[in-house]
């Protein structure tokens, strides 16, 4: 097996990521920054190194976002709210123990307001609707303990008319099953502890056919493999209690090998370009593989399982037994 | 960050190209700062409209652009223009966002944009033709979509919109003529599992509806996908399609039929795993669902050749050996 994983330079990496200020392409993706901030902070923990960023200036980050009109939370200071980064500022103000620093009823009725009469969820005020949307809503809810103001018949019933002859399940009614709308699908059925609404032998099999020759994993029959379907497809797996399913020491070779060794983090697959996104999925999927090393991560809410399981919120999920050595 | 190849620069060319780079920042961080500026100050004028005009061709991922796009049309511009002119602004925003889409086909904003200006569109050109307008955009929809799909068929995006456009068209389009076109992208790509999914969907609806006869028209899918099964017994698209098609019937028969059907395929590709995947499938759905007609002998054998695939897949298919001991184990 190539290299090992390499914590100290991801961690390094990641911590190089808010000093890009005169890269063009950090300013590109200001629309994508809390959600960025969340991916780190998340790989950090997982790595064990979780103060490798400034807690203070972070949780400033995440306030100077909040937009008091509506509720909600912008990617950034100046940018409109919207379910993405609002489930993403949550989270992190949840690993930073910060969550007193929110208006707490204001956010809820942000994130409620949004539900439509079909039971899915908005990303804003413009429409879009996405199960996307509809899982950051139950995530960001059942973090906030206010779950039970949600309608959960007519959520639950929104996420059964997406699920697919396949077993899977699409961004929206009538659409294609997708690894990624299958995780947000089936984790927000777990955090609704309404499994049983899943056809769990004939979306474990689609699943488990998601793994290619190289170890990697797809999203879609007859797709190319992609590291960060090594957390939509683990998540959804080890949700389903499957992962000894695919070939585990085989996708592990695959994260490994689309680190940067030399500038640190993790690409979609080796010798591309590294970016925050699949350097937290990279190390997400090795987690719940049980790679040495790391702290375990919840799949349904991606986020560290110590933290979800002090809260009250673990599920029955479960991952490969944490390796000693690699 | 998606397909974009590593590069190891030697230290002067990196150092060229945050040169270059850096003339295109400035430009972006002064449009930016300026926009968000008018944005702050609610100004919905003709000048801030092009500014977004100029920004979301740098980043059409800038979704909060987007908005105030949206909130200066809405607040600042239809109100002042009649009909006719807000149809020709409309139409202007139409062709902004297909020259955008052929360049990031896979941006959800620039999609959101296309669908919100198409709800916009008033009553014209005249008042006893006041669906015109909105009639000739609409069939335009399906072939911008179609053009879509035949760059990249398996665009979900643009499947979405399909299924968007077939929704909300004013005057519809009939569901077999949505099945035709299926079996079009099909028989181009027998992996095209979108298609595949589309099928699946617009089957189940004109089955309900009572336009298919479901029975016969199962029996002409499983016509189908045989044809694309011999063509490459590999491809999983067209397995799972058909486990989907068997486990809809219920007759004995069909399924004694494609088992013999299958065991033909695998003497002749006798290491096909998804010969045997199905094989062991099927076999267990006839002791599950049709147990009482069987004989205790047919029983045991059904149960042994079971056993036999699932212990040959394990060699076969070694990265999902456990699903198949765990199967094995399992009774049916
Ligand atoms: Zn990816």
């Amino acid at each position: 097996m190539g290299f090992p994983l390499d914590v100290p330079l991801h961690v390094k990496y990641i911590q190089s990521l808010g000093e890009n200020k005169d890269d063009l392409v950090y300013h590109m993706t200001a629309h994508l920054r809390m959600n960025a901030v969340y991916w780190g902070l998340t790989a950090l923990c997982v790595m064990k190194n979780k103060d490798a960023l400034d807690r203070e200036e972070m949780i400033d980050f995440v306030m100077s976002c909040y937009d008091e009109e509506t509720g909600g939370f912008a990617p950034h200071p100046d940018h409109d709210p919207h379910l993405l980064p609002t489930l993403s500022a949550i989270q992190i103000l949840t690993m930073q123990d910060a969550l007193d620093r929110v208006n707490i009823p204001r956010v809820v009725k942000f994130i409620l307001s949004l539900q439509q009469e079909s039971g899915v969820f908005a990303g804003d005020q413009w429409g879009e609707i996405d199960t996307r949307f509809l899982y950051c809503a139950v995530n960001a809810l059942s973090l906030l303990g206010h779950l039970h103001e949600l309608d959960v018949e007519k959520t639950v019933g929104y996420i059964t008319r997406c699920r697919n002859f396949d077993g899977g399940f699409g961004n929206r009614e009538g659409a294609e099953s997708h690894a990624a709308q299958v995780f947000v699908c089936v984790a927000a059925l777990a955090i609704l502890d309404r499994l049983e609404e899943v056809d769990q032998d004939t979306l474990a099999w689609w699943l488990s056919e998601r793994q290619l020759p190289s170890g990697g994993l797809n999203g879609r029959p007859e797709k190319l493999e992609d590291v960060c379907y090594s957390f939509w497809v683990l998540s959804a797996m080890s949700i389903l209690n499957k992962i000894p399913w695919i070939n585990a020491d085989k996708l592990t070779a695959f994260i490994l090998s689309a680190q940067d060794p030399d500038h640190g983090g993790i690409a979609d697959r080796p010798g591309d370009q590294p970016d925050v996104f699949h350097t937290l999925f990279g190390v997400a999927g090795l987690s719940l593989l049980g790679y040495p090393g790391l702290d375990d991560l919840d799949p349904v809410y991606c986020m560290p399982a110590s933290l979800i399981e002090a809260k009250g919120l673990r599920k029955g999920w479960s991952a490969l037994p944490r390796k000693i050595s690699v | 960050m998606h397909g974009v190849k590593r590069v190891r620069y030697s230290r002067e060319a990196l150092a060229a190209q945050k040169e270059r780079e850096l003339a295109k920042l400035k430009e972006f961080q002064g449009l930016t700062a300026e926009v968000l500026d008018r944005k702050k100050r609610k100004d919905h004028g003709r000048e801030s409209f092009d500014l977004t005009t100029r920004l979301l061709h740098v980043n059409p991922e800038f979704y909060t652009i987007w908005n105030y796009r949206r909130l200066i049309l809405l607040d600042g511009v239809f109100p002042t223009s009649t009909p006719t002119q807000t149809n020709e602004i409309l139409s202007d925003d139409l062709s902004l966002t297909t020259t955008l889409l052929k360049q990031h086909p896979k941006v959800y904003w620039i999609w959101n944009h296309r669908q919100w200006c198409l709800r916009q569109v008033p009553d014209g050109p005249t008042d006893t033709d006041p669906n015109g307008w909105r009639q000739s955009y609409w069939n335009k929809e399906l072939f911008v979509v179609e053009k879509m799909l035949e760059v990249d068929p398996r665009n979900f995006h643009a499947w979405n919109y399909r299924r968007h456009v077939l929704d909300n068209m004013p005057v519809k389009r009939t569901e077999l003529s949505e099945l035709a076109y299926t079996k079009r992208k099909i028989e181009a790509n027998f992996s095209n599992f979108s298609a595949w999914h589309q099928r699946s969907k617009v089957l189940t609806s004109l089955w309900s509806a009572g336009k298919l006869d479901k029975p016969k028209s199962i029996e002409e899918e499983l016509d189908l996908v045989k044809n694309a099964m011999y063509t490459d017994p590999g491809d999983q698209s067209v397995w799972i399609y058909h486990r989907w098609l068997i486990s809809l019937g219920d007759s004995k028969n069909v399924v004694d039929r494609e088992i013999l059907s299958i065991d033909e395929l695998l003497d002749e590709q006798p290491d096909s795993k998804w010969c045997m995947e199905s094989l062991v499938f099927y076999k267990r759905l006839l002791l599950r669902k049709y147990s009482e007609s069987l004989t205790d002998e047919e029983r045991w054998k059904l149960g042994s050749d079971c056993e036999g695939l699932l212990a040959k897949l394990q060699r076969v298919d070694p990265d999902r050996k456990q699903r198949y001991i765990d199967l094995s184990g399992h009774s049916v």
